[in-house]
């Protein structure tokens, strides 16, 4: 273990880069999760998708990442919401939400992932950008551009995410269903579509995070697996349904793993998002800003 | 019937099972029977936490490899000191033993939390640990490690069919376990933190306690189950033996044979188990998942109680399916595999039945929910359709059977009466 | 605020339930806003006050569902402010919840039975026989022995509260409290109840009945204590506390 100061800064702005990332990725448990209570485990599976379709798009003409998931956006919210409506109707409806709801998502994240294996193989795909290549250079830091425009566009992402939840009347209903449903009907609004809504667009949000996660890193379907740990660490973490706390607990568990990583060896970054979810569980399960 | 003729009896069909075995003569039903018993374990292990009680475990692999890892570094301590080799009994002891401690401190750790948090531990206690394992050179790390299996056992032969009978007698155990539970007032415990864990507390049922002696029995039992496991395989790798294969294989099984008794796990791991030994060999291990998955879907939307529940109750699953959305959904995930298996041949289209199994049941309930009695006749002769155009190698045909398919879920749609919000 | 006297029972009773100084608060909610109380063994204490006033807050608190942030409980002479709820049921205190909250997948009779072998019969042993007529017996109290072995599914509304008193009193309990247990019964069916209460107070066991029907309620209370907004304004018999001006505004000045 060399000890330099060049390489303890470049982990961590690496960490803080991969953090952005990672809070791009969260934010749609955030909202499913953290505010309507839906442990929407295959969440990592749809990102996964949004990579592939990115993919495609990209091998086939040439269209930039972000751009695609951005035009595909309505057909993720539109499947987050036939999803909602399935465990609507299928769990929630009859209070079984929490054995047969959880097995219903896991079996949606083995369903889309082999499906995808099926069709695409194991081999790992990767996507052709400007951006992909090109290192910004600050003095001795070094910021390659594939993680820094994924960084800075979802941090713009969440901003605006939270613009809409705290400043739109829909954003303060879905913020509101899951203190008190009764109100809202009584205000003549339906907790159910509203619940639709907010998963709708939590799906959609894979879309995006998607694209990022192949333009940081080549992809394959198993690579998602990863991710469900360390999306629930970083929801629990940040409190649950707090968007700048998982920004905050992102880019935490992000520098960890980086400095980790570099200091002990790749094969221990693993066990860090994960240790961290068992030792928030069990010390303090508001998270950082919890409510 | 009390445990102990239940228990009886479960031993005079295993040794059924294991003459039947020796008679048909070929090692590969050991082979193959060995998963298949190793799954009924797990199942049952997996049951008891989660069926019994509702709380999710997504982290079996992890007791499972437990069992595995101690085994490989006994072993490896047996070797390098030249000692003599351990009985397997013991291995399963020692093996149990192991997950059981690191399952009562995991649930000391997250039980008190609610059960969505402690479904995600446990799919975080999966990652460190094997993390952990993968770090220690001891028993191989990432590389894997290799464990000789001895040549035979005296008096049953070849070592395989030792290891099957292990595994046999192993699951008649944990059969008898559950059942023991069930009727116990730990049995009653356990339904009542199911059910309402809030009131349960209130009713005087000691529930941290409930939860932690069902987190040690069920980690004590994957535990075992993993014991022989690399006898059996003979190379163990971190990164398959920690898999989410056995989560989504140990949760499948229970939740697709039924979650409220002993009978549920064992129907489900047998049929599910059966099913992916011969997919696994005819198509692919990826399409073996795949089925897993669909088929937990499945089950999970239209029979929650599974196979048992649908022999005793048929009311709450045709319930289920009167609703468009719900209707869609089991049209699409079946459909499409159905095709897949149909053209694949073979065994493979013995599969698919299952699938047209649930269309057909689709089709049947939401026509009697919409008063379109005839809605069933689509699936029939859409299948019919496929086989023939199969048979035939008719593109037309083909054409010709999809159409049927999307005229049917058209009609089971497209209706004026809206189905009243019923509550269930 | 007005404290008047407590029934005179005898003078050197301990107090089954003490309750001192408990506050609960949900963020920036105050709940419950130092709330004390004594109830002495063999006592029938109503406990009414307007929607949101804090009554099952305060029964959630005394019975180790919800803990309080501040002030402690004592109940038959020791602190059970540690203790979990199962506990607090084992030492003898036993209640019914608002809502009801029945064993969905357990027949009536399993119902029953689960707080008897977790309570009772961990100190006693019966047979099973014994137990299974006991909670028999337990069920045609509240009359729903032909239904014994349905699910709580196949129950009104009106038969699952009495379900969720059966349940309470399988506990045997030393002090019960029945949280709106009347709600949606009919008059002889409130009788029904009243009878059953008073019967249960007769061989000693000490009841709070939280209610909104007051007649119900006059008719039970020697003892009324009033909630408005997480405070206890009122506490003493009930002539008394019904003309006491603070609660005519409570519940007819707002």
């Amino acid at each position: 273990m060399i000890f330099s100061f060049d390489l303890l800064i470049n982990a961590i702005i690496s960490g803080l880069l991969i953090g952005g990332f990672y809070a791009a990725v969260t934010c749609g448990i955030s909202i499913s999760f953290g505010i309507l209570d839906i442990v929407n485990i295959a969440h990592p599976a749809f990102v996964i998708l949004g990579s592939y379709i990115a993919y495609i798009i990209n091998a086939n003409f040439g269209f930039d990442p972000i751009l695609t998931s951005i035009v595909v956006l309505p057909a993720f919210y539109a499947l987050g919401a036939g999803i909602y409506q399935i465990y609507y109707v299928a769990f929630e409806r009859r209070g079984q939400e929490s054995l047969r709801g959880l097995a219903f998502f896991f079996g949606l994240l083995f369903i889309t992932e082999v499906s995808l294996v099926l069709y695409f193989g194991v081999d790992y795909r990767y996507v052709q950008a400007p951006y992909i290549g090109p290192t910004l250079h600050v003095g001795f830091i070094d910021m390659p551009l594939r993680m820094l425009v994924p960084c800075l566009v979802s941090l713009l992402l969440i901003a605006c995410l939270q613009l809409v939840l705290t400043r739109t009347f829909i954003g303060r209903a879905i913020m509101a269903v899951a203190q008190d449903q009764l109100a809202l009907r009584l205000l003549a609004i339906d907790p159910t579509r509203i619940k639709r809504i907010a998963f709708g667009i939590s799906i959609a949000t894979a879309s995006l995070a998607g694209a990022f996660l192949i333009i940081i890193q080549p992809v394959e379907p198993s690579v998602g697996r990863d991710y469900i740990g360390r999306i629930f660490a970083i929801c629990v973490l940040g409190g649950m349904g707090s968007l700048p706390g998982a920004v905050i607990a992102a880019m935490l568990i992000g520098v960890v793993e980086s400095l980790t990583s570099t200091f002990y060896g790749p094969s221990w970054a693993p066990a860090v998002s994960f240790g961290f979810l068992l030792l928030t569980l069990a010390v303090r399960p508001a998270g950082l800003l919890g409510r | 019937m009390r445990t102990l003729p239940f228990f009886l009896i479960c031993l005079a069909v295993g040794a059924v099972v294991f003459g039947a075995a020796v008679g048909l003569g070929n090692d590969y039903i050991f082979f193959a029977g060995y998963v298949v018993l190793q799954y009924v374990v797990l199942s049952t292990a997996w049951n008891i936490l989660g069926g019994y009680c509702g709380y999710v475990n997504f982290g079996t692999a992890a007791f499972f490899a437990l069992g595995a890892y101690s085994t490989v570094a006994i072993y490896k301590f047996i070797s390098e000191h030249d000692l003599y080799r351990m009985p397997m009994p013991f291995l399963l002891l020692i093996g149990g033993a192991v997950s059981a401690v690191v399952g009562f401190g995991m649930g000391y750790l997250t039980l008190r939390l609610r059960g969505a948090f402690f479904a995600i531990a446990t799919l975080a206690l999966a990652v460190v640990l094997q993390t952990l394992v993968v770090n220690w050179d001891y028993v191989g790390g990432s590389r894997g490690a290799y464990v000789i299996r001895p040549e035979a056992f005296p008096l049953i032969g070849s070592y395989i069919r030792y290891l099957f009978l292990i595994m046999l007698l192993l699951a008649v155990a944990a059969l008898t376990i559950a059942r023991l539970i069930e009727r116990s007032r730990l049995g009653y415990g356990f339904a009542t933190i199911r059910d309402d864990e809030l009131a349960a507390e209130a009713s005087g049922v000691p529930t941290l306690r409930l939860k932690l002696i069902a987190t040690t029995i069920s980690g004590a039992l994957m535990g075992m189950a993993g014991a022989p496991y690399p006898y059996y395989i003979g190379y163990l790798q971190p990164s398959s033996t920690f898999g989410l294969d056995y989560a989504v294989n140990s949760i499948a099984m229970p939740l697709i044979g039924g979650t409220t008794s002993w009978v549920g796990p064992l129907i489900g791991a047998i049929l599910l188990g059966s099913l992916q030994q011969v997919a696994t060999v005819t198509i692919s291990s990826a399409a073996n998942l795949l089925i897993v998955g669909l088929l937990l879907v499945d089950f999970v939307i239209i029979a929650p109680n599974g196979i048992v529940g649908l022999l005793r109750d048929r009311r709450t699953t045709s319930a289920a399916l009167a609703e468009p959305p719900l209707f869609t959904l089991i049209y699409i995930i079946n459909l499409l595999p159905m095709y897949f298996l149909m053209y694949q041949g073979g065994t493979a289209e013995w599969i698919a039945l299952f699938f047209w199994a649930f269309l057909f049941f689709a089709a049947l309930a939401r026509g009697w929910a919409i008063d379109r009695r005839w809605l069933f006749l689509f699936p029939f002769f859409g299948a019919l359709a496929a086989q023939a155009a199969i048979a035939y190698s008719s593109f037309s045909l083909t054409v010709i059977s999809v159409c049927i398919h999307a005229v049917g879920v058209l009609c089971g749609l497209i209706t004026n009466r809206r189905l009243a919000d019923a509550p269930n | 605020m007005p404290q008047t006297e407590h029934q005179p029972t005898s003078v050197a009773t301990a107090s089954l339930l003490e309750v001192d100084g408990v506050g609960k608060r949900f963020g920036g909610f105050v709940a419950l806003e130092n709330i004390s109380l004594s109830v002495a063994p063999g006592e029938r204490v109503g406990l009414i006050g307007p929607n949101g006033s804090g009554k099952s807050t305060l029964v959630n608190c005394i019975c180790g569902t919800l803990r309080n942030e501040e002030g402690s409980v004592r109940f038959d002479g020791r602190p059970i402010d540690g203790l979990a709820a199962h506990q607090r049921t084992h030492l003898g205190l036993s209640r019914s919840f608002q809502l009801p909250r029945p064993f969905a997948s357990l027949s009536l009779l399993d119902n029953v039975r689960i707080p008897r072998l977790y309570t009772v019969e961990a100190r006693a042993h019966h047979s099973a026989r014994q137990i299974e007529e006991h909670c028999h017996g337990l069920l045609r109290e509240v009359g729903l022995e032909e239904k014994a072995h349905h699910l709580p599914r196949d129950l009104t509304q009106v038969e699952m509260r009495k379900l969720e008193l059966a349940r309470a009193m399988a506990a045997e309990p030393k002090l019960l409290i029945a949280d709106e247990a009347m709600a949606g019964l009919t008059h002889s069916e409130i009788e029904d109840i009243l009878t059953l209460l008073v019967r249960l107070n007769e061989q000693g066991v000490t009841i709070i009945l939280i209610e909104h029907i007051m007649r119900a309620v006059m008719s039970f209370s020697r003892r009324l204590v009033v909630l408005v907004s997480g405070r206890k304004i009122a506490d003493g018999p009930p002539e008394a506390v019904m003309r006491d001006p603070e609660v005519e505004r409570a519940y007819l000045g707002q």
